[in-house]
């Protein structure tokens, strides 16, 4: 497994400035979007085709060398921070858009096209990629597949799953498969619905086959503010309840609400306990009712204020404050640490309130901004990294606020993925047996566990030695 | 009572083995209606709970016995015939919705539970399972997932796939195991579900599945536009989707032969028909929307009284009399030359089709009356179909015709490139091959 030569090798194959092997080159690589955990990689490949990455691959392959595939690194879970595999494997460079095909709603996107872009590239024919993460200007379709992102408005539209209908995959042998495609219902079992969301453990996904959705008539985007964040967690109960399907329905609370303010100035109610992003769309008969609807049901569930985007700029200035809130938070503290756990929709109050309490037991500072529709909650943890007692007090507070989502009936992760943050929280979820099957399926693609490994699947031998320097590091 | 078999039981005949677990009653001999694609069971076992099923799969392993599950027998012809068959499983016992929580829009719903049952028991709260399958008083929940069954519905609802949450399965070695979860986003772990899916229970028996809901909409209108070929009412439809979101998008080619008269209703060559839905204003306009579509081509449009009826009628389209139900899949703007293929091609071997394609999807049924023309109609199309990414399958066929399925005609055709990564998930799963076995692609 040793990695001597092996840049001179792969440099041969994907050229001099594809290969990163400098320390300090290499430091870029260290984390994600998940800071709390630090390991920079031997070496860093930036292949530029699908082609290059089965060479690469393969080459790995012929020594046995365990590797983590990378997109744009903004994942939240630690899925790319590299645990006993000393090569990273970056589809950043994979930015091609290969094919827009209108008429049959499809577009064949290379892993490393950011998200937005393909809403872009076909929004002018009234189309648009429907899965919209929060990072959607940086991330990566392929890490989105890996990841089986979410974002706002997968309430109504469903989640990166739901859109892919085909997957190029290299598998960690360097055979390059080809799973599913632009026509749906092709015979055997569903590969595609397995390989997305399995955080690059199955192989390298290259090429994707993406379904393009009508782009909806028109919105009707809401602020509701209220006094309480029981309040707005129970309207949104509420507007489940009534049998309206928002397209997106978010909530910030008052610590989120400020440093958003503070950071973009929209005007909003910096005193207020909670506010909510309601967002009906389709057609446009429809939107004005539907809007009324959800506006009655938070003003019965004591709603202060209702506010209306006017405009197009005015409902972009409120999805800049809640895509951008993660940023925003920077402001409040040297660092922060994003949860994300799931609750059935009619737990958020509990779960919310739980946070508090968390918050409050472990002198922690936590701000809540979350797709609420969903039950998709993501508690912000502020802290500051050079206080080893507080770094330890996060990591215990970001495990509570998981047990409790997983007591209340939901999950770990409903978007972010397991990673190496969750992965010791697997258990809690999911009986040996479950786990087991996991394992097995694992192994029909990766049978020497080298794509990505010691992330998603708890394995206890390995997993405790090479996690906890790492943790002591980031102390 | 499932860990200890008595050692008196298990030196006894598999009949009383199995009657030791599920009662007399419910292991019985099978008869010639339980059969599978014309292979007869030696054994037809009905567990009514989950560690029933364990206990029956268990056995089933000591005793190297191949088991077909199955729910109410309605489905049992969709795939390849099982290369083995000695017990076949049924899981209508094992009825009742386990959990459902109106606020939170998910259900569980054990997996003999028919589709008709949770339907009303939804209906009840102004929610949906939005798939609605073919005959869903005979369709369980266990076998609209086993066989991937949806109807009109997937345009715009998704198929099963996107719908299910959460599963259990009794797996080959008798385990239970879960995937997924009860909630309506979560991607911890694989996505198990999903691979059970269409799987014809090779994989592990379903036994609960859990799924996200909808609000069911107040208003559901069909609007009938007809065509003079079946190449305008795939023009059409897809203007009709470019136009609106419809609930579901169809066009119908009825088959006209001179001893059967196409109702009156269907005199049209060819038909687009389109369900829209939602609230007063919404589905007013949608309306006015298709018959702009239509008027604009000269073409008249009438809507259809009893737009659920309508739904479910066209839903039960692959359970209409034939000798074999052909499943095409192309891309949406491909429908036409499909249908056309098929139509022509049924022609040349003597024959006549009807057809429902869905444009949204791309994916077209055919009904093929003379079972002698099947073989020879998957001969004819699936090279030009596979060649062009498409792939055709017969989805369902009476015994005697899928007897002559075999070779480049058989049920599933080539898959490509994901054939071996499956072998190798089946053989992960399944390494005796007790759970239906051959009834997938590639002897799977």
């Amino acid at each position: 497994m040793s990695t001597s030569g092996l840049a001179q090798r792969l440099r041969a194959v994907v050229g001099d400035d594809a290969v990163v092997d400098r320390r300090e080159a290499l430091l870029v690589y260290e984390c994600d979007g998940y800071t709390l955990e630090r390991a920079a990689p031997d070496l860093v490949v930036l292949p530029r085709t699908p082609e290059e990455v089965a060479a690469v691959v393969r080459l790995l392959a012929a020594d046995g060398i365990p590797f983590v595939p990378r997109g744009a690194g903004t994942g939240l879970a630690g899925g790319t921070l590299p645990v006993a595999a000393p090569v990273m494997v970056c589809t950043s460079r994979l930015t091609e858009i290969e094919s827009v095909d209108v008429r049959n709603r499809r577009v064949v996107a290379q892993a490393g096209v950011v998200n937005l872009k393909v809403t872009r590239a076909v929004e002018g024919e009234g189309l648009l990629y429907a899965p919209d993460p929060s990072s959607q200007a940086a991330c990566t379709i392929g890490g989105n597949a890996a990841e089986n992102s979410g974002g706002p408005h997968t309430l109504k539209y469903g989640v990166t799953v739901n859109h892919v209908l085909g997957v190029e995959l290299v598998l960690p042998s360097g055979d390059v498969v080809a799973l599913g495609g632009a026509v749906e219902d092709r015979p055997g079992y569903d590969l595609v619905g397995v390989v997305v969301g399995s955080e690059g453990t199955l192989g390298i996904a290259t090429r994707l086959v993406l379904r393009l959705t009508r782009a909806p008539e028109g919105h009707r985007t809401l602020l509701a503010v209220f006094d309480s964040v029981d309040d707005a967690s129970e309207a949104v109960s509420g507007i489940i309840a009534a049998g309206i399907v928002p397209a997106a329905l978010e909530m910030m609370d008052r610590l989120i609400l400020q440093a958003v303010e503070a950071a973009f100035r929209a005007g909003l109610p910096v005193d207020a306990g909670a506010v909510l992003i309601v967002e009906v769309d389709g057609p446009a008969a429809g939107l004005d009712e539907h809007a009324r609807s959800v506006a009655d049901v938070c003003l019965r569930h004591r709603a202060r204020e209702i506010r209306r985007a006017r405009d197009e700029a005015e409902r972009a200035l409120l999805w800049k404050c809640r895509k951008r809130a993660f940023g925003a938070v920077g402001r409040l503290a040297p660092n922060y640490c994003t949860q994300d756990g799931v609750v059935p929709r009619t737990r958020v109050p509990d779960i919310v309130r739980a946070i508090a309490a968390i918050g409050e037991r472990h002198a922690l500072r936590i701000g809540n901004v979350f797709h609420a529709g969903d039950g998709n909650i993501h508690p912000i943890i502020l802290f500051d990294e050079r206080d080893a007692g507080e770094v330890r007090r996060v990591l215990a507070a970001g495990e509570e606020i998981l047990e409790a989502c997983v007591a209340l009936g939901g999950s770990l992760t409903g978007e972010h993925g397991i990673g190496v943050e969750k992965i010791r929280q697997m258990p809690l979820l999911f009986s040996p047996d479950d786990l087991g099957w996991m394992v097995r399926l694992r192994s029909v693609f990766d049978p020497e566990h080298r794509a990505n490994p010691h992330k998603v699947l708890p394995d206890a031998k390995v997993c405790v030695e090479a996690r906890a320097p790492r943790r002591q590091a980031a102390m | 009572m499932t860990q200890a078999i008595p050692a008196r039981v298990r030196a006894s005949a598999p009949a009383e083995r199995f009657a030791a677990i599920v009662g007399e009653p419910f292991a019985t001999p099978a008869g010639s209606a339980d059969r599978v694609d014309g292979i007869a069971p030696r054994i037809v076992v009905r567990p009514a709970s989950v560690d029933e099923v364990r206990a029956v799969i268990r056995t089933c392993g000591d005793l190297g016995l191949a088991l077909v599950p199955t729910g109410l027998g309605r489905h049992l012809d969709v795939g390849a015939p099982p290369e083995r068959c000695d017990v076949l499983l049924r899981l209508d016992r094992l009825g009742g919705i386990l959990d459902h929580q109106p606020a939170d829009m998910t259900a569980t719903v054990a997996a003999g539970c028919s589709i008709a049952v949770l339907r009303e028991a939804l209906a009840r709260h102004g929610q949906w399972l939005a798939v609605d399958p073919p005959c869903p008083e005979a369709t369980t929940v266990g076998g609209m997932i086993a066989a991937n069954l949806s109807g009109p519905l997937r345009a715009s609802q998704g198929a099963v796939r996107d719908l299910l949450l959460g599963i259990e399965i009794v797996a080959a070695d008798g385990a239970l195991v879960r995937g997924g979860g009860r909630v309506v986003k979560n991607v911890a772990g694989y996505d198990l579900p999903k691979l059970h899916v269409g799987a014809l229970g090779s994989l592990g028996v379903v036994v609960s599945a859990t799924f996200k809901l909808r609000p069911r909409p107040p208003l559901e209108r069909a609007i009938a536009v007809d065509c003079e070929d079946l190449d305008q009412a795939a023009l059409v439809a897809l203007a009709v989707r470019d136009a609106l979101d419809p609930l579901w998008l169809a066009i119908e080619v009825p088959a006209e032969s001179e001893g059967h008269p196409a109702p009156a209703a269907s005199s049209a060559a060819a038909r687009a028909i389109v369900g829209v839905a939602g609230i007063a204003a919404e589905v007013e306009d949608a309306v006015m929307r298709v018959e702009r579509v239509a008027g604009v081509r000269g073409l008249a449009s009438h809507p259809i009284a009893g737009a659920t009826a309508v739904r479910e009628d066209l839903a039960s389209f692959p359970l209409r009399p034939a000798a074999a139900v052909l499943r095409a899949s192309t891309l949406p703007g491909s429908v036409a030359a499909c249908s056309r293929a098929l139509v022509d091609a049924a022609a040349s071997e003597g024959t006549r089709v009807a057809i429902l394609a869905d444009v949204a999807t791309g994916v077209l049924r055919a009904l093929v009356p003379a079972p002698r023309a099947v073989a020879p109609l998957v001969r004819r199309l699936r090279p030009a179909l596979v060649a062009g990414g498409g792939y055709l399958v017969v989805e369902r066929a009476s015994p005697v015709v899928k007897q002559l399925l075999v070779g480049d005609a058989d049920a599933w055709g080539d898959v490509g490139g994901g054939l071996e990564l499956m072998r190798g998930v089946k053989t992960a799963f399944d390494p005796a091959r007790l759970l239906s076995p051959g009834r997938m692609p590639g002897g799977i």
